[in-house]
This record gives structure tokens, sequence and C-alpha cells, in this order.
């Protein structure tokens, strides 16, 4: 039996009262939140927690909920199942369950959550590029107080974040999505089921008024970089012509040259390349085509 | 450090004493002896130990068992209902789609947890909801089946 080593243990019902314990064993401690990524890396090994702070008695934390004026809220204990189901979400950003059926399987998602996702800060995160074409910011809570990071500050290396000691992710804000816009996530494993992504793209297009233009697009990539990136020359690529297939031809190589994969037991990085420069074409048609209907 | 929990299995109420690095794969197997219910790499990465946790398939390997404390837990071995097997179950024998049998467990309870929600679910909705369950003897394709012939199929008609 692959067993966890004993560990402290406490549980919360109340944020304040897990700050205060983190911020008491220094590092020491983990906060759970899901548990799919932090018991594997403690049954490796990888890491050795004196402490476990489980956050899921702390009420509230797991709520999606709309903002007014400002957007819809997740909180970070949320399940990726109770993401991909939540009705508010399918309406406002419809992207969100589209990718999320493709993060891991069913079982996972059951149990993964939005919180533990992005404190993870994996490389090949399937959530991270989603997030950072909708505009999310993460809102965190530590004994300094409560503040919010954008997507494109909160990672700070492969695994690791811009949180501070005892600082927990508590939500996300997901702004509102433009009218006339459409958005997909498109990834490659090696399988289809429950495999890490080697390459994954996001892609946003928002029209102008006239249907010609883009009046905004983002471009997010995973898998392919330290930690997940926008690709902000290709971005760049898009808001300077005219929104026609060849000028999405050319972005998705300026997608392939901005990024710098590594070769390892998945994939090659000139291959990394290649699939970016296709996932990043099919996801702004994609995105194209849900912004003429929308 | 003890930890006293209650929870339900298959219908009956339990209250057990455990410690917090204790998973519910362990609590099942080890404290309640159902042994049904089997370990693959304790990864989540093969799902042999999925169990229903409020009707939804968990992998069991990956969940403390403190946090299935007043949750409804079904294994294979609540399937039989007065000593009459699962329409599922009955399916899987019919259809030979068993072998080892070490994935059965868990994928039995994964396409009971869709077909309770979606009766007539499809050959797509039953590889998705299955796609996170290996089956090395391969059988990939008469467990489909079995899920299928106890699905009412319209989906695919």
């Amino acid at each position: 039996m692959n067993r966890l080593k004993p560990f402290a243990y406490f549980e919360p019902t109340t944020l304040p009262e897990a700050i205060e314990i983190l911020a008491a064993k220094k590092g020491a401690a983990f906060p759970l939140a899901g548990g799919t990524d932090l018991l594997v890396r403690m049954k490796r090994g990888v890491i050795k927690p004196s402490t476990i702070v489980n956050l899921k008695r702390i009420e509230g934390l797991d709520q999606i909920k709309k903002e007014p004026g400002r957007g819809v809220r997740i909180g970070a204990l949320a399940t990726f199942s109770a993401i991909e189901d939540s009705h508010l979400l399918r309406l406002s950003h419809p992207v969100i369950a589209q990718a999320v059926s493709v993060l891991a399987c069913p079982s996972i998602r059951n149990l993964a959550t939005m919180g533990g996702n992005i404190g993870r800060a994996s490389p090949a995160s399937d959530a991270a590029p989603f997030l950072m074409i909708l505009g999310a910011t993460v809102s965190l809570k530590g004994p300094q107080g409560e503040r919010e990071l954008g997507m494109g500050e909160i990672f700070s290396g492969p695994g690791t974040t811009a949180s501070r000691p005892a600082e927990a992710i508590t939500s996300l804000l997901l702004p509102d999505m433009a009218s006339h816009s459409g958005a997909a996530y498109l990834k490659i494993g090696r399988r289809e089921g429950m495999d890490c992504a080697l390459a994954g793209v996001a892609a946003l297009v928002t029209f102008s008024g006239g249907k010609r233009e883009a009046e905004d697009t983002k471009i997010a990539l995973s898998a392919v970089a330290p930690v997940p990136m926008r690709a902000k020359k290709a971005e760049k690529t898009i808001l300077s012509g005219r929104l026609t297939e060849k000028c999405i031809r050319e972005a998705a190589k300026v997608a392939s040259e901005e990024i710098s994969p590594v070769s390892d037991m998945r994939a090659s990085a000139s291959y990394r390349r290649e699939v970016v420069r296709v996932l990043t074409y099919r996801a702004l048609m994609t995105a194209l085509q849900q912004a003429r209907e929308g | 450090m003890k930890i006293s929990i209650d929870l339900t299995v298959n219908g009956e109420r339990h209250q057990v004493d455990t410690t917090p690095w204790i998973t519910l794969l362990e609590l099942l197997r080890e404290t309640l002896h159902l042994t049904g219910t089997k370990e693959g790499c304790g990864l989540g990465e093969c799902g042999s130990c999925i169990v229903l946790v409020d009707g939804r398939p968990v992998n069991s390997c990956l969940m403390l068992a403190v946090d299935a404390r007043g949750r409804q837990i079904t294994t294979i071995e609540g399937l039989v209902s007065n000593g009459d097997l699962h329409p599922l179950q009955q399916s899987f024998i019919e259809k030979g789609a068993v072998q080892c049998g070490f994935c059965t467990p868990a994928m039995i309870l994964s396409a009971k947890a869709l077909l309770d929600e979606n009766p007539d679910a499809g050959e797509e909705e039953i590889k998705q909801t299955l796609s996170g369950i290996i089956c090395r003897c391969g059988n990939y394709k008469k467990i489909i089946e079995a899920v299928r012939t106890a699905s009412d199929g319209k989906a695919d008609s």
C-alpha cells in the first residue's frame, strides 16, 4: 500500500484560523485543498510536510457566485466538477466547461480544486491558460491582509507562486466576457484521457462592432515555458491587421516562435513548437467562429 | 493522533477511529475489510481505487479518510441487493468484460454513477466517464459494450 507518512493535522473552520496556523508553522505546514497533487507528492516523498492544514471545513470557500458589475467569483475550494457543472459559468464563460472537460478525468475532477491548481503552479496547468485569456485575478489572504494578483503575476517559476509565507489563495474573479467574444482551449497529450498537456493553447477573440477587426485577442499557452504564458507577439499580429484566416495563420507561427519549450519524456521541443502552431491556429479559428455567432 | 469519524458505507453507518494520514482506500480495505476496492498505483493515475462518494466517483487513494466524515460511500460490495447482482454486474459477466478483474469495481462504480445520472448515456459519454481507469488486460471494448448494454443506449441510436 502506497501510504502517507504521519503529520500533524489541523482542520480550521475559518480562514483567519487557517492563516494563523500556517504562519505559526513557518513553511513546514502545507494547506490541503483537493489533495490530488499534494497527497501524490507526499506519497512520492517529493515533499515532507510536518503539518497539514485541511481547508475543506472552511465554509463558503467553495462557492461560485455572481459578483454584480464585476463578474463571477470562483472560490478556491470549488472542485473542477462543480465548475464544469455550474450553470452560471456555462452561461457567462462557456470556454471554462469546455476546457475543464479535458482536465484529468471525472474522478480527479470530483476532488481537484481551482485554488489547488493555481497554487501548484504547474507549467502544464490546464486551468491557467483559460484564466489568463479571461483576465482572471487571484485573491490571496495572509497575515498582512488581502490582496489581488493578475494571472500574469501569480506564477514565479515552475511549481512556485508569488504568494507570501502563510498566504492562501481564497478565490478567483473572472470578469464578464465582452459581447461578440469567443474563446477556446485545446490541448494535446500523449493519449486522450487523463494526460498532462504536452502543449495547451487558449485563445480569445473579441470583435469590434463591424465584425471585421479584432477589438481584443488573448492567447495563452501551457507546457511550453517555465510558467504558463501569454503569446503577446502573436496577439499583436492579430490586432495589427484584419481578422482573416491568413492573419491567424501568421499569428500561429509567431506564437510557435515566442515560446521556450523543453525536450522531455513527453515531447521534444521542436514537436512542441509545431503543436503550438497548429493548436493556436485551431483555437483562434474556433474562437473567431464563436465570436461571429455571439 | 486519533480522530473519530462517522460515515455511511453501502448504506450502513460506521463510527471508526482513524488517523489523519489514513486514506479512504486504507480505511475501506484495512479497517472495514471491504477489499473489493483495489489499489493500483496509489497515486491517482490508474483509477483502480475509485469508489462513489455521495454518488460521484473519486480516487479513494487521494482522499483522506477524515474527509469522508458524514459522507455516503458506495463500494462494489454495496451493489448487490437481496442477493441479486446489479444490472451492470450482470452485463459485465454476460459480455465477458471481466478479465483479471482488478479494474472491474472501479469500472462498474463509475458506470453506475453515469447511468444513475443519465440512463441513456451513449458510447462517447461512457468513454469519457471511464477515461481515468486503466485496464491492463486491454479489455476496453467489452467493458464499453457491457456498459452500453446496461444503459438504454438511446443516445447512440
